[in-house]
């Protein structure tokens, strides 16, 4: 589902060049779920960004769910990022001005989709986070917990191949994370692909298989 | 999408209330002037009141001529209105009119300053007066000379106040007329004056061998699509006059012009040339709107541009999820423009108070300005020219943020 060949990336600050990723070489299969941890500024992240293709690489080659990507053009990688990831942030990053039903619908904006069909969509969506009674709210009226829901419903209303979540219960009390795990190994095994940042050794390992950066570089 | 778009919009505004108040000021005062400015050029340059039919009349007010070493050019005389014009097959009807004489009415022992105009009958019939009282001149009080005149409703108020006016004598510069009607105040440029009397009641009859003078025509066409023939007949009137009264001139230009060239033709001078002009009157009316865009568009730009860390977030958020640099550009000149549609509406009612304003002052006489509908619809597109010059950078700017640094930068 995921490869990636010989990955590095830098990252230029004035006179300092600092080498962020350094030939990353990973396979994720179809429906594994994949935790990345390692110290904070390895470049967990980056590497995430990089796979969400958020991130361009300096040098390597990203192959997503067969296709390799060798476009630079904007319009390109949007529609694949619109088509294929779902992201959770550690910050939820919801937009406030909007309610929860069109935080989720958000995803959806982009791509060609009735507004009745992106209405009963993002209500599945809530629903499957339990949170269809709170669709009319506005984030900053919910939890913590309850917003990353809203942010894991938006992740996947449009049905994307891949989950990226960076540190999602990082932001989140121990049981409000137990439940976003929950949600998450729920949608692993019904088939989503899930690429987790964490810095949680017994979150990780609920997911499965875990892979450790060090320095930009993986570790075994 | 448009809703959530309008959403956003009205929530970052809502929210932003100062920032909204300065661009909604910046906004109004430049569409209140641009909007003052369209009410008056529309007035001038399309059929409506008084000069409804403008569509379908063309003016001839110049008569130039030209030699090698120079050229002269002055009003039309009257002669070549009755000796050529009168006698042009193309045209439906034409009207005489002389220029705007201040003159002096002698009245109940007052003297009072009238705008007079010495017109035909037709006069009446090609522009569309609205009469208030009594009735105008026709072609038989016309061919008899009879000292009859019609006043405006301003000069009526001037004379007799609140009597009325139909069937009164005046004094005019010695000559006695009786008030016969009072029509409605009017601004446009052929229908503007206060004192209208028949060309025939001239003290003497010199005018009519005046090859020049200060006259000028109005010829009505039968149909719109008339107006071409009628302007190659008056070519070759040109050349008639040309042959018939040589005199030391090499060649003699007349035009028959609309309202935009007839304007464009005499603010540019262009009377020995075909081309009136007025694609270049456009083009500077046009240039002048922009210009007097740029200042506040510059500051809208600046404030804009100021608020891109706030939306850094939903930027990144935006992105991550699958929108492009194009679909974020239209998102945020969307919302600049649903700004400047808010600022435009508050500037609609604003410059119909300034017109109001204008009215009644009397800064510019019988000013019957309006914010009709072609008022409005150019008010719309000048509220999205706006918008969009006032947007596409700001947005631009916005859609160009990385991803990454937005979500970073961003984080709630």
């Amino acid at each position: 589902m995921i490869k990636l060949e010989n990955v590095s990336k830098t990252y230029q600050t004035d006179k300092i060049e600092t080498l962020a990723l350094k030939n990353i070489n990973l396979n994720v299969k179809r429906a594994e779920f994949v935790s990345i941890m390692g110290p904070s500024g390895c470049g967990k992240s980056t590497l995430l960004n990089v796979i969400g293709l958020l991130d361009r690489p300096g040098m390597g080659v990203i192959e997503i769910d067969g296709k390799a990507l060798n476009t630079g053009r904007d319009k390109d990688l949007a529609a694949m990022r619109n088509r294929t990831f779902g992201f959770i942030f550690q910050s939820f990053h919801l937009i406030n001005d909007l309610r929860v039903l069109d935080n989720v619908e958000l995803p959806l904006l982009y791509r060609s989709c009735s507004a009745k069909e992106r209405r009963q969509l993002a209500q599945d969506a809530l629903a499957r986070v339990g949170l269809s009674a709170r669709m009319d709210h506005y984030p900053n009226q919910l939890s913590g917990g309850q917003q990353q829901r809203v942010a894991i419903a938006r992740a996947v209303v449009g049905r994307p191949l891949i989950l990226l979540a960076d540190e999602p219960t990082g932001n989140l009390d121990s049981q409000m994370g137990a439940e976003v795990m929950d949600i998450l190994l729920k949608l692993n095994q019904e088939g989503t692909t899930v690429v987790m940042v964490t810095h949680d050794e017994r979150q990780a390992k609920l997911g499965g298989r875990i892979i450790r950066v060090f320095d930009g570089q993986l570790v075994h | 999408m448009l809703k959530n778009y309008f959403l956003i919009a009205c929530s970052v505004y809502v929210r932003r209330k100062l920032f909204t108040a300065i661009n909604l000021m910046c906004i109004v005062l430049t569409l209140t002037v641009l909007l003052v400015l369209t009410a008056a050029l529309q007035t001038l340059f399309y059929p409506t009141g008084v000069e409804g039919k403008s569509v379908r009349f063309l003016q001839v007010e110049r008569i130039t001529q030209t030699n090698k070493e120079s050229s002269q050019s002055n009003g039309l005389g009257y002669k070549v209105i009755e000796q050529y014009l009168r006698k042009m097959k193309t045209v439906e009807a034409v009207a005489a009119l002389s220029g705007i004489n201040e003159v002096s009415v002698f009245q109940e022992e007052r003297l009072v300053e009238v705008q007079m105009r010495h017109t035909d009958a037709a006069y009446w019939q090609i522009l569309d007066f609205k009469v208030l009282a009594g009735r105008v001149y026709n072609a038989d009080d016309f061919e008899k000379g009879r000292f009859v005149a019609v006043i405006s409703a301003a000069t009526a108020k001037k004379l007799f106040n609140v009597e009325p006016s139909v069937g009164k004598k005046i004094n005019v510069m010695g000559q006695v007329f009786e008030v016969i009607g009072v029509v409605a105040d009017e601004f446009h440029i052929n229908a503007f004056g206060g004192l209208w009397a028949p060309i025939t009641t001239f003290p003497n009859s010199s005018y009519r061998n005046e090859f020049t003078g200060y006259f000028s025509a109005l010829l009505l066409a039968k149909n719109v699509g008339d107006i071409a023939l009628i302007k190659d007949e008056i070519a070759q009137i040109s050349k008639q006059i040309n042959a018939d009264e040589p005199g030391q001139w090499q060649s003699t230009h007349i035009w028959a012009d609309g309202k935009l060239d007839f304007v464009a033709r005499t603010l540019m001078n262009n009377q020995t040339v075909t081309d009136s002009g007025a694609g270049k009157l456009v083009a500077i009316i046009v240039a002048f709107m922009l210009l007097f865009m740029v200042v506040p568009a510059l500051n809208l730009i600046n404030l804009n541009s100021g608020r891109i860390q706030e939306r850094a977030s939903e930027i990144g958020v935006r992105k991550a999820f699958g929108a492009s640099n194009a679909q974020l550009v239209a998102q945020f000149v969307m919302e600049n423009i649903l700004l400047c549609l808010v600022g435009g509406s508050v500037g609609l009612l604003l410059a119909k108070g300034v017109l109001v304003w204008l009215g009644s002052v009397g800064i510019v006489p019988h000013l019957q300005e309006d914010l009709n509908g072609q008022v409005l619809a150019y008010g719309l597109v000048i509220t999205v020219v706006f918008g969009l010059i006032s947007g596409v950078i700001p947005a631009w700017r916005m859609a160009q943020l990385d991803p990454v640094l937005a979500l970073k930068g961003g984080a709630t």
